[in-house]
């Protein structure tokens, strides 16, 4: 069972591909039905297609794994369609880790505290079908909150295993490899699989647990025509998102001399609107804001999602340390890229492009980082 | 990725708050007002550590500790001073009373370095509410005076109305080996001290510079001025230490909305060496 929190390799691509094997949409559901068995009934979380939303969310029923969909996504515009390369909808594993809202106290007038969130002890979780870019982002997640934010703890907890789906064509807004996200991953999760086309799909295990799984259902092992074909799928992904973003290094050395430039900042941040969408659908925003809420002669004490574009990021009372538009949309790029690396060992970008497609205007952070590498210092 | 056990972790939930009750009151200005807290058991605090206060129904504010905590017969009495400014802090200085409750949890942050100022002279810079945290260093050097060498208290205020602990600060100027300079930023009637900005007073510092430690605290822009004052006068920007704030929510690391650069303000401060953030506090907002 995988359970460590582990730091991805470079480029998640996996060396031995003797542990490939292949099979259809019908196996897929098949090996998840064995891997809840195997735990004891665990919940399964993963993408739903529900009144017209794909949310990542609680699968009741395993005919709820969908197969055939796409999503089309460009700066602010995502669509879904018919097709079999899905990638991501706005939400993310976060919103089961992380939720937008949680109770943390209740609190009675007479400061007694009468609840205190601890409700997912019990819970056994499989995630499933979640992208590598998302696992990468939850070990960045984990070194910033587990074993200090109770409900992300209990959470993370809960989640027993991991079933990742790797991409074999990018979607437009993407660029996981760019940042060592993806598309494929070598670690940390307990069975991989991938579309090659239609209804072939090509499963690995990456833990002992995967390895009993993909055992007892009996997959055939790939033939070296499927993992070329495969290896060939992955290599042209890499190559499509190559070039979307500058080098990391370039990056991180035009911010260190671009931090003060205000004209260049408020200019790149022009258009944005400090909607807080990007901060909502990044799987590893983590910003929270408390809550009193009073209802019947108690407070209940919420945990809500607190966006770094928003204006009450950096209000306090008496002042304000971010007023300024451009001083937060700043803090988003210079703590992705520049601050992450100082507080967990790497930079907080998984290239999931989920900040571009549900952008309403549409800014594109790869275009904002390629004018920073460009742009000599002011 | 090992087969590994669940990682068995018995959390407690840190946002649990221990109730208190306001045992004393001080009214250091019609705003601001110093609160004797008691609560059950121990609470180690050290000086520049904060608590976050809770006031039912409107959330918490972090309030450094003004005094060193006090454990007796069972019970922590805390002071904090607690100067109006949103609506935490306006209900404790309107409604709250002695016997009054209110949920305490903490301490968090670093403090303020006391065991690196061994053996050095200390120059203490406070301004305004600025001073609340800089009180209890003073506290401590009084209890070991041996340790430390020359004192230098700089304290300012808008007024002299609002200078907080106008009954004891005489009392610091017969601590032995100290100097104790005031400033109000506007000019009184009655106050023989100096009239303008307390960084002024940082050229009549008469502590030996090379080996000194100074302690800053107050508005932002206060201790920038002072940081750059207190370099030219010769302190090493590696001893000197400045107290931040920003928006906390948790005081455990985990809300991030007080993030400084890179740091957050609530676990690797407030108190931060200068030299370690040279390269942030000049930058307007980040």
């Amino acid at each position: 069972m995988y359970v460590g929190r582990v730091s991805m390799d470079k480029n998640g691509m996996c060396n031995n591909h003797g542990n490939l094997f292949i099979g259809s949409s019908e196996d897929l559901k098949v090996v998840v039905e064995f891997l809840q068995r195997e735990l004891g009934s665990a919940k399964l979380f993963g993408y739903r297609h529900h009144n017209g939303r794909i949310a990542f969310s609680e699968i009741n029923n395993i005919n709820e794994i969908f197969v055939a969909l796409t999503d089309i996504q460009k700066p602010g515009y995502y669509r879904a369609s018919s097709g079999y390369r899905f990638r991501h909808s706005f939400s993310s594993p976060k919103v089961f880790l992380l939720p937008p809202e949680y109770v943390i106290l209740t609190v009675s007038r007479d400061y007694d505290i009468l609840e205190s969130s601890s409700s997912f002890q019990e819970l056994t979780a499989i995630f499933f079908g979640i992208k590598p870019c998302d696992r990468k982002a939850i070990d960045i997640l984990d070194r910033i909150l587990y074993g200090r934010s109770p409900v992300y703890t209990t959470r993370r907890n809960a989640v027993r295993a991991i079933v990742v789906e790797e991409c074999l064509e990018p979607g437009e807004t993407c660029f996981c490899s760019t940042v060592n996200a993806g598309p494929t991953i070598s670690s940390g999760f307990d069975i991989a699989y991938a579309r090659l086309y239609g209804d072939l799909l090509v499963f690995r295990y990456g833990s002992s647990l995967g390895e009993k799984i993909l055992g007892k259902v009996g997959l055939q092992r790939a033939q070296e025509s499927h993992v070329k074909m495969y290896l060939e799928m992955v290599n042209r992904a890499i190559s499509m998102m190559r070039g979307r973003i500058p080098n990391i290094s370039e990056i991180q050395k035009a911010l260190m001399e671009k931090v003060s430039a205000k004209p260049f900042w408020e200019e790149i941040s022009s258009k944005c609107v400090g909607c807080g969408n990007c901060n909502y659908v990044c799987p590893t925003c983590f910003c929270t804001e408390i809550e009193d809420r009073v209802e019947n002669g108690f407070s209940t004490r919420v945990g809500v999602w607190l966006g770094c574009l928003t204006y009450t990021y950096g209000l306090v009372a008496g002042g304000h340390f971010r007023q300024e538009l451009y001083t937060r949309y700043r803090h988003f790029i210079l703590h992705k890229f520049l601050f992450y690396p100082k507080q967990v060992g790497d930079i907080g970008c998984v290239g999931c492009g989920r900040c571009i497609t549900w952008c309403p205007l549409g800014i594109d952070l790869r275009e904002t980082l390629s004018r920073i590498a460009e742009v000599k210092s002011q | 990725m090992s087969m590994g056990i669940q990682r068995a972790i018995h959390m407690n939930n840190p946002f649990t708050f221990r109730k208190a009750i306001i045992v004393n009151k001080v009214e250091e200005t019609p705003n601001t007002h110093t609160y004797t807290l008691k609560c059950d058991g121990g609470l180690k605090a050290l000086p520049g550590q904060f608590n976050m206060l809770y006031v039912y129904g409107l959330g918490e504010a972090p309030i450094s500790l003004s005094n060193i905590p006090i454990f007796r017969g069972g019970h922590t009495l805390l002071e904090h001073t607690v100067r109006v400014m949103g609506a935490v802090t306006r209900a404790i200085i309107s409604r709250l009373e002695i016997g009054s409750l209110i949920g305490i949890r903490g301490a968090y942050g670093n403090g303020w370095p006391l065991r690196d100022a061994e053996g050095k002279d200390v120059a203490i810079v406070g301004g305004g509410i600025g001073i609340a945290p800089l009180r209890p260093i003073i506290k401590y050097i009084e209890h070991c005076r041996e340790k430390f060498g020359r004192i230098n208290i700089l304290f300012g205020a808008k007024s002299p109305r609002d200078m907080p602990y106008k009954y004891e600060l005489n009392n610091y100027n017969t601590i032995s080996n100290t100097k104790l300079l005031l400033s109000s930023d506007t000019p009184a009637e009655e106050w023989t001290h100096y009239t303008g900005f307390v960084t002024d007073l940082i050229e009549y510092i008469d502590v030996n510079v090379k080996n000194s430690v100074a302690f800053v605290c107050g508005p932002e822009a206060m201790m920038r001025v002072a940081v750059k004052k207190l370099l030219n006068k010769g302190f090493k920007k590696e001893y000197v230490y400045i107290s931040l704030e920003r928006r906390m929510r948790c005081g455990i690391g985990v809300c991030g909305t007080c993030q400084f650069g890179h740091y957050f303000v609530c676990r690797d401060g407030p108190v931060f060496r200068y030299s370690d953030v040279e390269d942030y506090l000049w930058v307007e907002g980040i």
